[in-house]
């Protein structure tokens, strides 16, 4: 890639300066000893300590994470089997068919999902809780796994699976060995993309969650009435931070995997 | 194949260990076991030290959970599948659920502590002999001034309101009832009129306060205020605490004229599973000193008549949060005018705004 001229840089240093703005305004006031978002007094971290002593936060900020983690799983382990069997459907009308269907799950909007789980666990007698969080967060995000892991499963040619079986493997093998290793990359970005979209759900969560569980987004809105206080700021910088290192630890693996033996698996 | 499995039994490890934490966090309350209860209540709206006082005192475990209006609050328990022992509702929400038959009678035999509650409080028109109901907070609606960015008007009327020298200066809370409401107390006439030739009377009277007004908006009306961004708002005296306590320079005012009373209360709904429990809690809620401290918290102004005594005197002398039993007289309270009413105050106001663009 040649150098950047100017003018993409500037451009690209005001996209950025835009989306980082609110973030930094927030992590700012976080430290604000003033109590609100207006005219900062001096510097200060009691808001961190606040977060720490709140045990009833940190508890529904553990819930969040607890159900971004299951949920995310589940639905990577239920996505990739859809993903491979939508991609092994000989009858090309049925294929596109079960596609769209799956498509339509993502662009629905969330409040008609969240209501419809509402009536469904209702109707069934689920209680409203950690249960009905977690099994509607599988079913928002298993669309969204297969959407991502299908391209690299058409990316992949027919020929290696034959090869595979005329080598003798079983189709166990195949899938285990062959399809799963060359897909990966597809899966984890799959699981990624899983966890972020379960972690600031809103609309659904709002619909489902009952009987004292509750997630951040959802006590977050809740504390609307009354005003947000600093604490939230505090814990979105926290959030913030953890979320920076995983990143970085994320890039760093990445980096660091790129050997020259990667390739070769055992 | 082998590192996807190392991941997923990281991930479970991990949740495994959240959710150890979780439960070893949920009993440090004092109080573990099965019997508990389930609250449900506005943001920041109860002193969490009092919660675990409640726990350390009765042993029963609290579950606290947190709504942000009538409206969501009442779908949660209306669908079933969640079982809230405790829920604070507003005064008409409270007569819905009344009517969709919501609520379980409260035994008042349990509530040794009613007795602290200010009797002007109590047998109200939307829960006569409050059966379903145990008021929580009260307020007024008002008027929320900053003395600073005006030449010493003051609001001992509505009228002050349509003062020439404030022109692009007042700022409306974008709520029908309450605009509207305004209107008809500026003319004399009850908030809860359902004569639509003094409805009508309002609107206009409202329409020619058009040059004063500067915006019609929501919760931002605190931010505006606190910044000093616009010098008078119409606003609940809840609201009005908020922006003093951010913004020293801001008074807030009740008109003589008569204004809005409005109340939150504790009620046990239909689904509740320890109805003993909820009566605990609520005679909990009642006992003074820890009615005072939660007031102290809250910044709303407490029914608890006992409570007073242990509270900032320099507080409950301010008739502003306070008023007294004269002003009171002129207060009246919201009542449930039905859907077909309510759709006319709502038309009223929003042809108001059409008109303001």
């Amino acid at each position: 890639m040649g150098k950047l001229s100017k003018l993409p840089k500037l451009y690209l240093a005001f996209v950025f300066i835009i989306l980082y703005t609110p973030i930094f305004y927030l992590l700012y006031y976080s430290f604000n000893s003033g109590g609100t978002m207006s005219g900062f007094e001096s510097f200060t971290f009691e808001h961190y300590a606040a977060v720490f002593e709140d045990t009833r936060l940190i508890m529904i900020l553990i819930n969040t994470i607890v159900v971004a983690l299951l949920s995310a799983l589940v639905s990577t382990a239920i996505g990739v089997l859809g993903a491979v069997t939508i991609t092994f459907i000989r009858k090309k009308a049925l294929r596109n068919a079960i596609l769209s269907m799956n498509n339509i799950l993502i662009v629905s909007p969330d409040v008609i999902i969240g209501a419809s789980f509402l009536i469904l666990f209702t109707l069934v007698g689920v209680k409203l809780g950690f249960a009905s969080v977690l099994i509607s967060h599988i079913a928002f995000s298993i669309p969204i796994v297969v959407i991502m892991v299908l391209p690299k499963l058409q990316e992949m040619s027919p020929s290696l699976i034959d090869a595979a079986i005329d080598l003798g493997a079983s189709r166990r093998d195949v899938l285990t060995r062959v399809i799963i290793p060359f897909i990966k990359p597809g899966i984890f970005a799959g699981f990624f993309l899983a966890l972020t979209y379960s972690l600031d759900d809103f609309a659904v969560t709002f619909f489902v969650t009952g009987n004292g569980f509750s997630t951040l987004s959802v006590e977050i809105y809740s504390m609307a009435r009354a005003g947000v206080t600093l604490t939230i700021n505090a814990l979105s910088g926290l959030i913030f931070i953890v979320t920076l290192l995983l990143v970085f630890g994320y890039y760093a693996i990445n980096r660091k995997s790129k050997n020259p033996f990667s390739g070769v698996r055992k | 194949m082998k590192d996807i499995i190392r991941v997923s039994v990281v991930i479970l490890a991990v949740s495994a260990i959240l959710i150890f934490i979780n439960a070893k966090l949920a009993n440090t309350g004092g109080a573990s076991g099965k019997n508990s209860i389930t609250v449900f209540n506005w943001g920041e709206y109860l002193d969490p030290a009092l919660l675990k006082q409640f726990e350390e005192e009765t042993g029963i475990k609290v579950i606290y959970e947190t709504f942000d209006s009538n409206e969501a609050m009442m779908t949660k328990i209306e669908q079933g599948g969640t079982t809230y022992d405790i829920a604070v509702p507003s005064e008409y929400a409270i007569e819905k659920m009344k009517e969709s038959d919501l609520l379980i009678p409260i035994d008042k035999a349990k509530l040794p502590n009613l007795k602290n509650i200010d009797p002007y409080f109590l047998d109200l028109a939307f829960d006569p002999e409050n059966k379903f109901s145990i008021p929580y907070f009260w307020g007024t609606l008002g008027i929320a001034y900053n003395p600073e960015l005006l030449d010493g008007q003051t609001f001992e009327s509505w009228e002050d309101l349509w003062d020439p020298s404030l022109e692009q200066e007042v700022v409306l809370v974008d709520s029908a009832r309450e605009v509207i409401g305004m209107g008809l107390n500026a003319l004399g006439y009850s908030l809860n009129s359902t004569n639509i030739s003094e409805l009508e009377e309002a609107a206009d009277k409202l329409r020619t306060l058009q040059p004063n007004i500067k915006a019609i908006i929501g919760d931002e009306i605190t931010q505006l205020m606190v910044n000093g961004e616009a010098a008078v708002a119409l606003t609940w005296s809840g609201q009005a605490a908020d922006m003093m306590w951010d913004n020293e320079d801001i008074d807030y005012a009740v008109p003589e004229e008569g204004s809005n009373l409005w109340f939150d209360n504790m009620v046990i709904p239909r689904t509740a599973k320890n109805i003993d429990g909820a009566h605990a809690f609520i005679n909990f809620m009642l006992d003074a000193e820890i009615a005072a401290q939660n007031a102290d918290y809250v910044g709303y102004s407490t029914p608890n008549l006992a409570a007073l005594d242990f509270m900032d005197p320099e507080v409950i002398q301010d008739e502003r949060y306070y008023p007294d039993e004269e002003a009171r007289n002129h207060l009246e309270v919201y009542k449930n005018l039905g859907l077909e009413m309510l759709g006319t105050y709502n038309e009223l106001f929003l042809g108001l705004k059409m008109d303001l663009q």
